[in-house]
Protein backbone atom coordinates (compact mmCIF):
# COMPACT_ATOMS: atom_id res chain seq x y z
CA UNK A 1 0.00 0.00 0.00
CA UNK A 2 1.81 3.57 -0.43
CA UNK A 3 2.12 5.70 2.53
CA UNK A 4 -0.73 7.89 3.51
CA UNK A 5 -0.47 11.67 4.32
CA UNK A 6 -2.32 12.32 7.89
CA UNK A 7 -2.41 16.16 9.59
CA UNK A 8 -2.23 16.52 13.46
CA UNK A 9 -4.19 19.72 13.58
CA UNK A 10 -5.75 21.93 15.77
CA UNK A 11 -5.18 24.65 18.61
CA UNK A 12 -1.75 25.33 19.96
CA UNK A 13 -0.55 23.63 23.12
CA UNK A 14 -3.19 20.92 22.59
CA UNK A 15 -0.83 17.72 22.32
CA UNK A 16 -0.13 17.09 18.73
CA UNK A 17 2.85 16.51 19.01
CA UNK A 18 2.81 15.03 22.34
CA UNK A 19 0.35 12.31 20.43
CA UNK A 20 2.87 11.88 17.59
CA UNK A 21 5.76 11.16 20.41
CA UNK A 22 3.62 8.73 22.44
CA UNK A 23 2.71 7.03 19.16
CA UNK A 24 6.23 7.06 16.93
CA UNK A 25 8.46 6.78 19.68
CA UNK A 26 6.58 5.23 22.53
CA UNK A 27 7.49 8.70 24.73
CA UNK A 28 6.23 11.69 26.66
CA UNK A 29 7.68 15.02 28.08
CA UNK A 30 5.59 17.90 30.29
CA UNK A 31 7.94 20.18 28.84
CA UNK A 32 6.14 22.47 26.15
CA UNK A 33 7.90 23.27 23.19
CA UNK A 34 5.72 24.80 20.82
CA UNK A 35 6.32 23.26 17.22
CA UNK A 36 7.35 25.54 14.17
CA UNK A 37 5.99 24.96 10.88
CA UNK A 38 5.78 21.52 10.13
CA UNK A 39 7.32 18.08 11.34
CA UNK A 40 7.18 15.23 9.28
CA UNK A 41 7.42 11.52 10.39
CA UNK A 42 6.74 8.03 9.47
CA UNK A 43 4.85 5.09 10.96
CA UNK A 44 4.04 1.44 9.74
CA UNK A 45 0.66 0.36 11.34
CA UNK A 46 -0.94 -3.31 10.48
CA UNK A 47 -4.37 -3.20 9.94
CA UNK A 48 -6.07 -6.95 8.85
CA UNK A 49 -2.84 -7.95 7.47
CA UNK A 50 -2.12 -4.75 5.57
CA UNK A 51 0.51 -2.72 6.16
CA UNK A 52 -0.23 1.26 6.15
CA UNK A 53 2.96 3.40 6.12
CA UNK A 54 1.52 6.54 7.67
CA UNK A 55 2.91 9.86 7.18
CA UNK A 56 2.44 12.15 9.85
CA UNK A 57 2.33 16.08 9.39
CA UNK A 58 2.43 17.53 13.37
CA UNK A 59 1.96 20.82 12.22
CA UNK A 60 2.35 24.61 14.03
CA UNK A 61 -1.28 25.09 16.42
CA UNK A 62 -3.43 27.59 15.52
CA UNK A 63 -6.67 29.08 16.45
CA UNK A 64 -8.49 28.76 14.12
CA UNK A 65 -8.15 26.34 11.41
CA UNK A 66 -7.97 29.14 8.39
CA UNK A 67 -4.82 30.44 9.59
CA UNK A 68 -3.09 27.35 8.55
CA UNK A 69 -1.58 27.18 5.17
CA UNK A 70 -4.01 25.44 3.20
CA UNK A 71 -1.17 23.62 0.99
CA UNK A 72 -0.21 21.90 4.30
CA UNK A 73 -3.97 19.64 3.76
CA UNK A 74 -3.40 19.27 -0.37
CA UNK A 75 -3.39 15.39 -0.56
CA UNK A 76 -4.11 14.90 2.87
CA UNK A 77 -6.21 11.48 2.99
CA UNK A 78 -7.22 12.22 6.94
CA UNK A 79 -7.30 14.92 9.82
CA UNK A 80 -6.48 14.49 13.24
CA UNK A 81 -8.36 17.21 15.09
CA UNK A 82 -7.25 17.62 18.50
CA UNK A 83 -8.61 19.63 20.95
CA UNK A 84 -7.29 19.97 24.83
CA UNK A 85 -10.32 18.66 27.30
CA UNK A 86 -9.05 20.86 30.06
CA UNK A 87 -8.94 24.32 27.91
CA UNK A 88 -12.76 25.17 26.48
CA UNK A 89 -10.76 27.76 24.68
CA UNK A 90 -9.28 25.09 22.24
CA UNK A 91 -12.77 23.35 21.18
CA UNK A 92 -15.41 26.72 21.53
CA UNK A 93 -15.01 27.07 17.40
CA UNK A 94 -14.76 23.13 17.22
CA UNK A 95 -17.98 23.33 14.66
CA UNK A 96 -16.53 25.86 11.96
CA UNK A 97 -12.93 24.14 12.21
CA UNK A 98 -14.58 21.41 11.52
CA UNK A 99 -17.01 22.71 8.58
CA UNK A 100 -13.56 24.21 7.36
CA UNK A 101 -11.88 20.92 7.89
CA UNK A 102 -14.35 19.29 5.45
CA UNK A 103 -14.76 22.02 2.75
CA UNK A 104 -10.68 21.27 2.51
CA UNK A 105 -10.74 17.70 2.38
CA UNK A 106 -14.41 16.61 0.48
CA UNK A 107 -14.11 12.81 1.58
CA UNK A 108 -11.31 13.07 3.80
CA UNK A 109 -11.12 11.01 7.14
CA UNK A 110 -11.45 13.75 9.79
CA UNK A 111 -10.84 12.09 13.46
CA UNK A 112 -11.97 14.38 16.68
CA UNK A 113 -9.96 14.12 19.26
CA UNK A 114 -10.42 15.23 22.93
CA UNK A 115 -6.71 15.00 24.60
CA UNK A 116 -5.34 14.83 28.38
CA UNK A 117 -8.51 12.67 29.60
CA UNK A 118 -5.45 12.16 32.27
CA UNK A 119 -6.69 15.56 33.79
CA UNK A 120 -10.43 15.79 33.49
CA UNK A 121 -13.19 13.53 35.79
CA UNK A 122 -15.37 11.52 34.59
CA UNK A 123 -18.35 13.69 34.88
CA UNK A 124 -16.34 16.68 33.61
CA UNK A 125 -15.79 14.51 30.40
CA UNK A 126 -19.31 14.04 30.67
CA UNK A 127 -20.21 17.93 30.75
CA UNK A 128 -17.55 18.51 27.70
CA UNK A 129 -19.78 15.92 25.73
CA UNK A 130 -23.11 17.21 26.11
CA UNK A 131 -22.21 20.31 25.30
CA UNK A 132 -20.41 20.24 22.31
CA UNK A 133 -22.07 20.58 19.11
CA UNK A 134 -20.34 17.35 17.54
CA UNK A 135 -19.63 14.42 18.49
CA UNK A 136 -16.04 13.34 19.96
CA UNK A 137 -14.06 10.14 18.28
CA UNK A 138 -11.65 9.12 20.72
CA UNK A 139 -10.39 10.73 24.07
CA UNK A 140 -6.98 10.59 24.78
CA UNK A 141 -3.90 10.96 26.71
CA UNK A 142 -0.44 11.56 25.20
CA UNK A 143 0.90 11.54 28.80
CA UNK A 144 -0.29 7.68 30.10
CA UNK A 145 -0.77 6.04 26.52
CA UNK A 146 -4.50 5.82 26.76
CA UNK A 147 -5.90 4.91 23.36
CA UNK A 148 -3.46 6.65 21.29
CA UNK A 149 -2.78 3.57 19.47
CA UNK A 150 -6.45 2.98 18.95
CA UNK A 151 -7.05 6.33 17.48
CA UNK A 152 -4.19 5.90 14.84
CA UNK A 153 -5.86 1.95 14.26
CA UNK A 154 -9.01 3.14 14.02
CA UNK A 155 -7.91 6.04 11.51
CA UNK A 156 -6.13 2.88 9.20
CA UNK A 157 -9.25 0.85 9.43
CA UNK A 158 -11.01 4.04 8.17
CA UNK A 159 -7.98 4.50 5.35
CA UNK A 160 -8.64 1.00 4.02
CA UNK A 161 -12.65 0.63 4.23
CA UNK B 1 -38.20 64.33 72.79
CA UNK B 2 -38.90 63.36 69.25
CA UNK B 3 -35.19 64.08 68.73
CA UNK B 4 -33.35 61.16 69.74
CA UNK B 5 -36.61 58.44 67.75
CA UNK B 6 -36.20 60.83 64.74
CA UNK B 7 -32.17 59.71 64.89
CA UNK B 8 -32.87 56.39 65.75
CA UNK B 9 -34.96 55.92 62.58
CA UNK B 10 -32.49 57.64 60.75
CA UNK B 11 -30.06 55.02 61.44
CA UNK B 12 -32.37 52.11 60.66
CA UNK B 13 -33.48 53.45 57.70
CA UNK B 14 -29.55 54.52 56.94
CA UNK B 15 -28.66 51.01 57.58
CA UNK B 16 -31.27 49.45 55.41
CA UNK B 17 -30.48 51.85 52.81
CA UNK B 18 -26.65 50.52 52.94
CA UNK B 19 -27.72 46.99 52.92
CA UNK B 20 -29.88 47.33 50.00
CA UNK B 21 -27.50 49.66 48.38
CA UNK B 22 -24.09 47.32 49.24
CA UNK B 23 -26.28 43.68 48.46
CA UNK B 24 -25.23 43.39 44.95
CA UNK B 25 -21.86 44.33 45.73
CA UNK B 26 -21.25 41.91 48.52
CA UNK B 27 -22.86 39.34 46.72
CA UNK B 28 -20.06 40.04 43.58
CA UNK B 29 -17.50 39.87 46.13
CA UNK B 30 -18.67 36.52 47.63
CA UNK B 31 -18.59 35.63 43.94
CA UNK B 32 -14.99 36.82 43.04
CA UNK B 33 -13.54 35.33 46.23
CA UNK B 34 -15.02 32.00 45.17
CA UNK B 35 -13.48 32.15 41.46
CA UNK B 36 -10.49 33.11 43.08
CA UNK B 37 -10.19 30.26 45.83
CA UNK B 38 -11.70 27.58 42.59
CA UNK B 39 -8.39 26.73 40.61
CA UNK B 40 -11.19 25.30 38.00
CA UNK B 41 -13.04 28.08 38.20
CA UNK B 42 -10.04 30.71 38.09
CA UNK B 43 -8.91 28.78 35.49
CA UNK B 44 -12.18 29.53 33.15
CA UNK B 45 -11.81 33.34 33.55
CA UNK B 46 -8.07 33.67 33.30
CA UNK B 47 -7.73 31.25 30.28
CA UNK B 48 -9.46 33.47 27.42
CA UNK B 49 -7.12 36.26 29.00
CA UNK B 50 -3.84 34.49 28.85
CA UNK B 51 -4.88 33.06 25.52
CA UNK B 52 -5.33 36.54 24.40
CA UNK B 53 -2.23 37.88 25.51
CA UNK B 54 -0.22 35.11 23.70
CA UNK B 55 -1.45 35.94 20.78
CA UNK B 56 -1.20 39.44 21.00
CA UNK B 57 2.52 38.40 21.66
CA UNK B 58 2.63 36.28 18.91
CA UNK B 59 1.97 39.06 16.53
CA UNK B 60 3.43 41.77 18.24
CA UNK B 61 6.51 40.38 19.64
CA UNK B 62 8.92 41.39 16.97
CA UNK B 63 7.74 45.01 16.66
CA UNK B 64 7.22 45.45 20.56
CA UNK B 65 10.53 44.19 21.45
CA UNK B 66 13.18 44.20 19.01
CA UNK B 67 15.08 47.16 20.26
CA UNK B 68 15.13 46.28 23.48
CA UNK B 69 16.43 42.56 22.91
CA UNK B 70 18.33 44.37 20.14
CA UNK B 71 20.55 46.15 22.94
CA UNK B 72 20.52 42.98 25.19
CA UNK B 73 22.42 41.46 22.70
CA UNK B 74 24.97 44.04 21.89
CA UNK B 75 25.64 44.32 25.63
CA UNK B 76 26.02 40.51 26.17
CA UNK B 77 28.16 40.37 23.14
CA UNK B 78 30.52 43.26 24.24
CA UNK B 79 30.54 41.35 27.79
CA UNK B 80 31.78 38.27 26.06
CA UNK B 81 34.21 38.37 23.25
CA UNK B 82 36.62 36.00 24.04
CA UNK B 83 33.86 33.43 24.85
CA UNK B 84 32.51 34.32 21.37
CA UNK B 85 35.31 33.52 19.27
CA UNK B 86 35.78 30.88 20.87
CA UNK B 87 32.54 29.00 19.76
CA UNK B 88 33.09 31.09 16.94
CA UNK B 89 36.11 29.65 15.75
CA UNK B 90 35.00 25.95 14.23
CA UNK B 91 32.40 27.80 12.58
CA UNK B 92 34.81 29.92 11.00
CA UNK B 93 35.95 26.47 8.93
CA UNK B 94 32.19 26.50 7.95
CA UNK B 95 32.71 29.92 6.82
CA UNK B 96 35.55 29.90 4.54
CA UNK B 97 34.38 26.87 3.07
CA UNK B 98 31.06 28.03 1.87
CA UNK B 99 32.74 31.65 0.44
CA UNK B 100 35.65 29.63 -1.05
CA UNK B 101 32.65 27.26 -2.97
CA UNK B 102 31.18 30.88 -3.97
CA UNK B 103 33.75 32.35 -5.41
CA UNK B 104 34.50 29.41 -7.04
CA UNK B 105 31.23 29.10 -8.35
CA UNK B 106 31.32 33.09 -9.41
CA UNK B 107 34.95 32.15 -11.48
CA UNK B 108 33.03 28.92 -13.03
CA UNK B 109 30.08 31.53 -14.06
CA UNK B 110 33.25 33.93 -15.62
CA UNK B 111 34.69 31.26 -17.33
CA UNK B 112 31.43 29.94 -18.41
CA UNK B 113 30.05 33.04 -20.06
CA UNK B 114 33.83 34.44 -21.68
CA UNK B 115 36.15 32.10 -21.84
CA UNK B 116 33.88 29.12 -22.47
CA UNK B 117 35.59 29.27 -26.41
CA UNK B 118 38.86 30.25 -25.62
CA UNK B 119 40.16 27.56 -23.76
CA UNK B 120 38.52 24.53 -22.29
CA UNK B 121 37.09 24.79 -18.83
CA UNK B 122 38.97 21.37 -17.81
CA UNK B 123 42.48 23.16 -18.25
CA UNK B 124 41.33 26.85 -16.57
CA UNK B 125 40.15 24.02 -13.34
CA UNK B 126 43.55 22.52 -13.64
CA UNK B 127 45.38 25.76 -14.12
CA UNK B 128 43.42 27.22 -10.99
CA UNK B 129 43.97 24.11 -9.04
CA UNK B 130 47.20 24.60 -9.19
CA UNK B 131 47.65 27.96 -7.87
CA UNK B 132 46.43 26.58 -5.14
CA UNK B 133 48.39 23.63 -4.96
CA UNK B 134 50.99 23.30 -2.04
CA UNK B 135 47.99 25.06 0.72
CA UNK B 136 46.49 21.74 1.96
CA UNK B 137 42.62 22.91 3.59
CA UNK B 138 42.18 24.68 0.29
CA UNK B 139 42.45 22.05 -2.31
CA UNK B 140 40.53 20.04 0.03
CA UNK B 141 37.95 22.48 -0.18
CA UNK B 142 38.12 22.73 -4.30
CA UNK B 143 38.00 19.28 -4.48
CA UNK B 144 34.68 19.28 -3.09
CA UNK B 145 33.42 22.59 -4.76
CA UNK B 146 34.29 21.89 -8.44
CA UNK B 147 32.44 19.34 -9.92
CA UNK B 148 29.10 18.31 -8.78
CA UNK B 149 27.73 15.14 -7.43
CA UNK B 150 24.57 13.89 -7.09
CA UNK B 151 23.73 12.70 -3.71
CA UNK B 152 19.72 12.30 -3.55
CA UNK B 153 17.14 12.43 -6.32
CA UNK B 154 13.51 12.51 -5.83
CA UNK B 155 10.13 12.97 -7.61
CA UNK B 156 7.62 14.41 -4.91
CA UNK B 157 3.81 14.73 -5.34
CA UNK B 158 3.77 18.22 -5.94
CA UNK B 159 0.41 18.87 -3.02
CA UNK B 160 0.54 15.90 -0.60
CA UNK B 161 4.57 16.10 -0.29
CA UNK B 162 4.51 11.93 -0.98
CA UNK B 163 7.54 10.29 -2.65
CA UNK B 164 6.65 8.85 -6.26
CA UNK B 165 10.69 7.77 -6.99
CA UNK B 166 13.63 7.68 -5.14
CA UNK B 167 17.49 6.84 -5.88
CA UNK B 168 20.58 7.82 -3.45
CA UNK B 169 24.28 6.91 -3.75
CA UNK B 170 24.15 5.57 -0.48
CA UNK B 171 21.25 4.03 1.65
CA UNK B 172 19.62 6.77 2.63
CA UNK B 173 16.84 6.04 5.72
CA UNK B 174 13.32 7.66 5.91
CA UNK B 175 13.57 9.39 2.30
CA UNK B 176 9.60 9.62 2.68
CA UNK B 177 10.03 11.92 5.70
CA UNK B 178 13.01 14.07 3.43
CA UNK B 179 10.25 14.51 0.77
CA UNK B 180 7.81 15.34 3.03
CA UNK B 181 9.60 18.09 5.11
CA UNK B 182 10.81 19.57 1.30
CA UNK B 183 7.26 19.78 0.33
CA UNK B 184 6.41 21.66 3.77
CA UNK B 185 9.47 24.18 3.56
CA UNK B 186 8.65 24.58 0.17
CA UNK B 187 4.68 25.27 1.03
CA UNK B 188 6.13 27.39 3.48
CA UNK B 189 8.53 29.77 1.34
CA UNK B 190 5.76 29.76 -1.38
CA UNK B 191 3.49 30.80 0.74
CA UNK B 192 4.70 33.54 3.17
CA UNK B 193 6.30 35.28 0.14
CA UNK B 194 2.95 34.72 -1.17
CA UNK B 195 4.45 34.12 -4.56
CA UNK B 196 1.29 32.32 -6.15
CA UNK B 197 3.04 31.67 -9.73
CA UNK B 198 6.37 31.65 -8.54
CA UNK B 199 7.97 28.26 -6.99
CA UNK B 200 11.22 27.60 -4.66
CA UNK B 201 13.97 26.35 -6.95
CA UNK B 202 17.20 26.02 -4.65
CA UNK B 203 17.48 25.57 -1.45
CA UNK B 204 20.75 25.41 0.07
CA UNK B 205 22.30 24.78 3.06
CA UNK B 206 26.28 24.95 3.06
CA UNK B 207 28.31 23.87 -0.17
CA UNK B 208 24.75 21.37 0.01
CA UNK B 209 22.20 22.42 -2.06
CA UNK B 210 18.94 21.33 -3.25
CA UNK B 211 17.94 21.78 -6.94
CA UNK B 212 14.38 21.73 -7.99
CA UNK B 213 12.40 21.56 -10.88
CA UNK B 214 8.85 21.87 -10.57
CA UNK B 215 6.26 20.34 -12.88
CA UNK B 216 2.17 20.48 -12.66
CA UNK B 217 1.56 17.84 -10.83
CA UNK B 218 5.20 16.67 -9.34
CA UNK B 219 8.41 18.13 -8.48
CA UNK B 220 11.41 16.76 -8.94
CA UNK B 221 14.30 17.64 -6.24
CA UNK B 222 18.20 16.73 -6.28
CA UNK B 223 20.55 16.75 -3.57
CA UNK B 224 23.89 17.42 -4.42
CA UNK B 225 27.13 18.60 -3.30
CA UNK B 226 29.59 21.37 -5.21
CA UNK B 227 28.83 24.30 -6.94
CA UNK B 228 26.18 24.27 -9.79
CA UNK B 229 27.29 27.04 -12.69
CA UNK B 230 24.35 28.35 -15.31
CA UNK B 231 25.16 26.51 -17.88
CA UNK B 232 25.41 23.38 -15.42
CA UNK B 233 22.15 23.93 -14.20
CA UNK B 234 20.54 23.97 -17.81
CA UNK B 235 22.10 20.71 -18.43
CA UNK B 236 20.95 19.49 -15.43
CA UNK B 237 17.39 20.87 -15.98
CA UNK B 238 17.19 19.22 -19.79
CA UNK B 239 18.01 16.29 -18.64
CA UNK B 240 15.59 16.37 -16.05
CA UNK B 241 12.98 17.61 -18.46
CA UNK B 242 13.78 14.42 -20.71
CA UNK B 243 13.19 11.91 -18.04
CA UNK B 244 9.81 13.53 -17.05
CA UNK B 245 9.32 12.92 -20.27
CA UNK B 246 10.07 10.02 -20.71
CA UNK B 247 8.82 7.89 -17.32
CA UNK B 248 6.72 10.35 -16.06
CA UNK B 249 3.89 10.68 -18.01
CA UNK B 250 0.16 9.52 -16.46
CA UNK B 251 1.05 9.73 -13.39
CA UNK B 252 -2.76 9.67 -11.58
CA UNK B 253 -2.70 6.02 -9.86
CA UNK B 254 0.16 5.72 -7.80
CA UNK B 255 0.80 2.31 -7.21
CA UNK B 256 4.08 0.60 -5.48
CA UNK B 257 4.84 -1.08 -8.50
CA UNK B 258 5.37 2.52 -10.48
CA UNK B 259 7.17 4.12 -7.54
CA UNK B 260 9.32 0.91 -7.93
CA UNK B 261 9.96 1.50 -11.40
CA UNK B 262 10.65 5.38 -11.81
CA UNK B 263 13.24 4.77 -8.50
CA UNK B 264 15.02 2.18 -10.46
CA UNK B 265 15.28 4.90 -13.84
CA UNK B 266 15.77 7.47 -11.51
CA UNK B 267 19.11 5.51 -9.95
CA UNK B 268 20.28 4.26 -13.89
CA UNK B 269 19.78 8.04 -15.59
CA UNK B 270 21.40 10.34 -12.67
CA UNK B 271 22.98 8.03 -10.11
CA UNK B 272 24.21 5.08 -11.60
CA UNK B 273 27.94 6.67 -14.28
CA UNK B 274 28.08 9.26 -11.49
N1 LIG C 1 -1.33 15.82 31.34
C1 LIG C 1 -1.19 15.82 30.02
N2 LIG C 1 -0.42 16.76 29.43
C2 LIG C 1 -0.30 16.73 28.09
C3 LIG C 1 -0.95 15.75 27.29
N3 LIG C 1 -0.64 15.98 26.00
C4 LIG C 1 0.18 17.06 25.99
N4 LIG C 1 0.39 17.51 27.24
C5 LIG C 1 1.22 18.68 27.63
O1 LIG C 1 0.69 19.81 26.98
C6 LIG C 1 1.71 20.68 26.54
C7 LIG C 1 1.61 20.96 25.06
O2 LIG C 1 1.83 19.78 24.34
P1 LIG C 1 2.34 19.74 22.82
O3 LIG C 1 2.28 18.32 22.41
O4 LIG C 1 3.63 20.43 22.67
O5 LIG C 1 1.21 20.59 22.13
P2 LIG C 1 1.04 20.96 20.57
O6 LIG C 1 -0.38 20.76 20.24
O7 LIG C 1 2.03 20.20 19.76
O8 LIG C 1 1.38 22.51 20.57
P3 LIG C 1 1.90 23.42 19.33
O9 LIG C 1 3.04 22.73 18.69
O10 LIG C 1 2.27 24.71 19.96
O11 LIG C 1 0.73 23.58 18.41
C8 LIG C 1 3.03 20.01 26.94
O12 LIG C 1 3.47 20.57 28.14
C9 LIG C 1 2.65 18.57 27.12
O13 LIG C 1 3.47 17.94 28.08
C10 LIG C 1 -1.77 14.78 27.96
O14 LIG C 1 -2.40 13.90 27.36
N5 LIG C 1 -1.86 14.87 29.32
MG1 LIG D 1 3.51 20.82 18.50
Amino acid sequence: MTSKKIILSGSFGVGKTSLFNQFIYNRFSDKYLTTIGVKVNKKNILVDDTEIPLLLWDIAGEVAQDKVPTSYFLGASGVIYVFDLTRPMTYQNIQTDINYLKDLLPGGIIKIVGNKVDLVSDEQLENIRTSLPITIDIVTSAKTGQNVEELFLDLGKELIR
Amino acid sequence: MTRPNKHLNEKILLDELREVILREDREALTEIENTLNDPRLLSEKVNPIIEQHLEFLKSEFPDAYRTAVGRQIDARLELFKDEMIGHMYPEMGKIVRKYVTHQFQLLKERIDGTVRNTFSLKTVKRKFKATFLGIDESDLVLTGADSIKIEEIYVIQRNSGLLLGKAAREEVLDQDVVAGMLTAIKSFVEDAFRRDSEDLEMIQYGSYKIFIQNFHSYYIAVAMQGSLSASESDVLSTKLLKFAHSYLEKLENITDLKIRNISTKLYENFIKDQ
